[in-house]
């Protein structure tokens, strides 16, 4: 077999099936997944959530990750945030041609730690290859079935006057990492991705509150575009006090040498939560005891007042609002 | 302790109670920090805080951005800071140069334009040298680099301006400027003290929340006491001196030329071009660039707001037809514009 | 107009200097300073540095202050 991928292994022929046993099949058995055409699986008692999410990253290896551990982590995450178990997940991959097969096989490696860690099992997947300079590397879309826990599922539009915001950790490392890695500016720093499977932390959460209103990863556009997503959706103003939001202290000067904003920069692991004021420190220590949200942080409070909103609280005494997000992020230097 | 000798700062500004006060935050960087620290709420309605024309992307006049273009219309791979890359020319901005497939890179530091035009033998690469006298040393060092290095396929389209000509420009438009600490990092202190003998008053600001707020304070209690003054508030940053090696080495590159300001006209000798012998480095002359004269749009106010004249939110395309995601004037573009600023920090909203 | 970087020099060679701003570092000029060392703070903008600085804006507020309610 090649080094390398080749169109050959993408024609559905005895070299795809060599690509698929010795990539794929053997990282990701189980039972369920078979080499018939669909897989067919129990029902969950109850509810089920689905999502489904494409992944391309340029690098496909980032410090804290790669491209396949991203792929599970980002549809795991989805379900997690409506308080459903994952379940189940598929896995359609597009690959350039001429992309390395020991790079492929460090990503499908990723795939079923991760997918082992969220004790979610892979049941069906799919292979192609496109021609040289059709796709970047590898592009990787999951599809992800969980089973709903509990009653009430949160939602972006239930937050209310008086809940408490929460961060599962630091803001914009997953962003930095990503600006780091593709070396556009010269800068370094020890950066590495917060790209992790939460349901643990959700689970926890469930664990100690039936009343969470919200939670919801916080992947491109970071902490701040969901911010406003949220107060758009509940009608609600958001306040939030800049000196509480979790900021890697290098993720921080990235942040200031280039004028960026950490609210904005992507999230791979972190969770926004609203909850009711009371909950919020019972969730906050539960959250503390799980391994992905060891940092998080209460960092602000949903309001009455300016609806759509959301308005910082300054280390002068004031407020002003969080600029809306928008459009491409780009350096600022005057 | 700090937050004790903040408060009495803050509580300085607040309890201002003498006659209305026009402060001029030279420094773009000034406006876009004032903002996001929530330092503008603590002034008395009797103070304005105006944005003044310390931000490069909105000073440059529109044929700039046009000429950048003609140049990747040609060619050559633009090198820019990110600030220039949304800025409206009189037909489109450089991201839709980009999406049509013309090369601009974006870069943090001339020094990688430069770095950029040596990896890639076979482009020429021109870098957009916009910004004042803190931004100029940086484009001189790499001109100057270029030359003595004999690196063939770089060049600069130079948009270079100087304060202290614009400071005169602007004397009657405020009553305090709220000098640059960068820009004064480079030329030092001379010129703020020959002002003050002149009876312009002004104090030198750094840029932290602390820095801002104590220079604020500092602005109106001596606003108040009514003598011309000037203040060096930020010393651990600007000597009186300033950096003679990068003033020298501006004058070696560059000379003063006559310049046009979006908004306020040609202030004499207020622009910085290559002299003869760096015209080799010069996109205009290299590539025979020919005169291109660009239309901003008529109904844009940037230039009252550039001049203090109007509240941003005075133009009738404020937040409507001009925002920072579709932006009409370079004030919205620019973060530190004062249009974009006070849009996105809610000006008008808190 | 001026977004400039506090950040302290960790090594210096041939006029070029390594500088760091809280973990984050990059390969600045110091061709404009005379006498840099590793340790000294630097002021950076576009990739120079501007000025050499002291890192503590505390004690100067404090000064500034100190001296105007004189």
């Amino acid at each position: 077999m090649s080094d390398k991928v080749t169109l050959a292994m993408g024609a559905g022929g005895r070299q795809t099936a060599e690509l698929i046993d010795k990539v794929f099949a053997r990282r990701f058995q189980s039972p369920l997944l078979t080499a018939d055409d669909a897989a067919v699986l129990d029902r969950p008692a109850g509810r089920i959530a689905m999502s489904t999410d494409g992944f391309i990253v340029s690098p496909s290896f980032f410090p804290g990750g790669n491209i396949g551990k991203l792929s599970v982590c980002g549809t795991v995450n989805d379900l997690a945030c409506m308080g459903a178990r994952p379940r189940y997940l598929t896995c359609a991959f597009v690959i350039e041609e001429g992309f390395e097969l020991d790079k492929l096989e460090a990503i499908a490696d990723a795939m079923a730690a991760t997918a082992a860690e969220a004790s979610v099992t892979l049941v069906a997947g799919d292979t192609k290859v496109a021609g040289r300079g059709q796709v970047d590397g590898v592009f990787i879309t999951t599809t992800g079935v969980g089973e709903i826990v509990g009653g009430a599922t949160p939602a972006g539009a239930n937050a209310r006057p008086g809940d408490a915001i929460i961060v599962t950790g630091d803001v914009g490392r997953h962003g930095c990492t990503i600006l780091l890695a593709r070396d556009d500016f010269g800068i370094e720093a020890d950066v590495t991705s917060d790209c992790a499977p939460l349901w643990s932390s959700v689970e926890a959460m469930l664990g100690v509150s039936k009343n969470i209103h919200v939670i919801r990863d916080a992947t491109r556009g970071g902490v701040g575009t969901v911010l406003y997503e949220i107060a758009a959706q509940s009608g609600v103003g958001i306040s939030l006090d800049a000196a509480s939001v979790p900021v890697d202290p290098a993720v921080g000067g990235v942040c200031r040498m280039l004028g960026l904003e950490p609210l904005y920069l992507a999230c791979e692991g972190r969770l926004v939560v609203i909850a009711p004021a009371e909950e919020a420190p019972a969730l906050v220590e539960a959250l503390r005891a799980c391994p992905y949200s060891q940092g998080a942080a209460i960092i602000g409070r949903v309001t009455d007042e300016r609806p759509g909103w959301v308005v910082m609280n300054t280390e002068v005494g004031t407020q002003t609002l969080l600029p809306q997000p928008g459009g491409e992020l780009l350096p600022r230097i005057c | 302790m700090s937050g004790e000798q903040r408060q009495t700062a803050a509580q300085i500004i607040q309890s201002y109670d003498g006659p209305h006060l026009r402060i001029m935050e030279v420094c773009g960087t000034h406006t876009h920090e004032n903002f996001r620290l929530g330092v503008r709420k603590l002034l008395p309605p009797q103070v304005d805080l105006i944005s003044g024309p310390g931000c490069p992307v909105c000073v440059t006049p529109v044929g700039f951005i046009d000429e950048a273009i003609w140049l990747a219309g040609h060619g050559v791979t633009i090198t820019t800071f990110g600030d220039l890359v949304r800025v409206p020319g009189t037909r489109q901005n450089l991201a839709d140069v980009r999406a049509n497939g013309g090369k601009v890179q974006v870069v943090y530091s001339p020094l990688d334009a430069l770095a950029y035009a040596k990896e890639h033998a076979d482009e020429q690469v021109a870098f957009l040298s916009v910004g004042f006298e803190t931004t100029v040393p940086a484009a001189c060092l790499v001109a100057d680099q270029a030359v003595t290095e004999g690196v063939g396929n770089f060049s600069l389209l130079t948009a270079n301006k100087t304060m202290p000509n614009a400071y005169a420009a602007l004397r009657d438009s405020a009553d305090v400027f709220l000098y640059p600490g960068h820009v004064h990092a480079i030329i030092g202190t001379g010129l703020c003290e020959s002002l003050a003998e002149q009876g312009v008053s002004g104090v030198l600001a750094g840029f932290t929340a602390k820095e801002l707020v104590t220079a604020l304070a500092v602005a109106v209690r001596k606003a108040q006491e009514g003598k011309p003054f000037f203040v060096n508030a930020y010393p651990r940053v600007v000597k009186p001196e300033g950096t003679p090696a990068a003033v020298a080495l501006i004058r070696k590159v560059m000379e003063p030329v006559d310049t046009e300001w979006r908004g306020l006209g040609v202030i004499p000798q207020s622009g910085l071009a290559l002299r003869e012998a760096y015209q080799n480095m010069d996109a205009r002359k290299k590539f025979d660039m020919p005169h291109i004269e660009g239309k901003p749009n008529p109904a844009c106010r940037c230039g009252e707001v550039l001049r203090g004249v109007c509240k941003p939110s005075d133009c009738p395309l404020f937040g409507k037809a001009c925002t920072p995601l579709r932006p009409v004037g370079a004030c919205m573009v620019s973060s530190e514009g004062a249009c974009s600023a006070y849009y996105q920090y809610g000006g008008d909203l808190l | 107009m001026c977004v400039g970087l506090s950040a302290k020099v960790v090594r210096v060679q041939d006029g070029m200097a390594m500088v760091d701003a809280s973990g984050a570092r990059r390969e600045v000029s110091v061709q404009l300073m005379d006498d840099v060392e590793p340790g000294d703070y630097v002021m950076v903008h576009a990739g120079i540095a501007i000025a050499k600085i002291t890192d503590e804006d505390e004690h100067e507020t404090d000064e500034i202050m100190e001296a105007l309610l004189a």
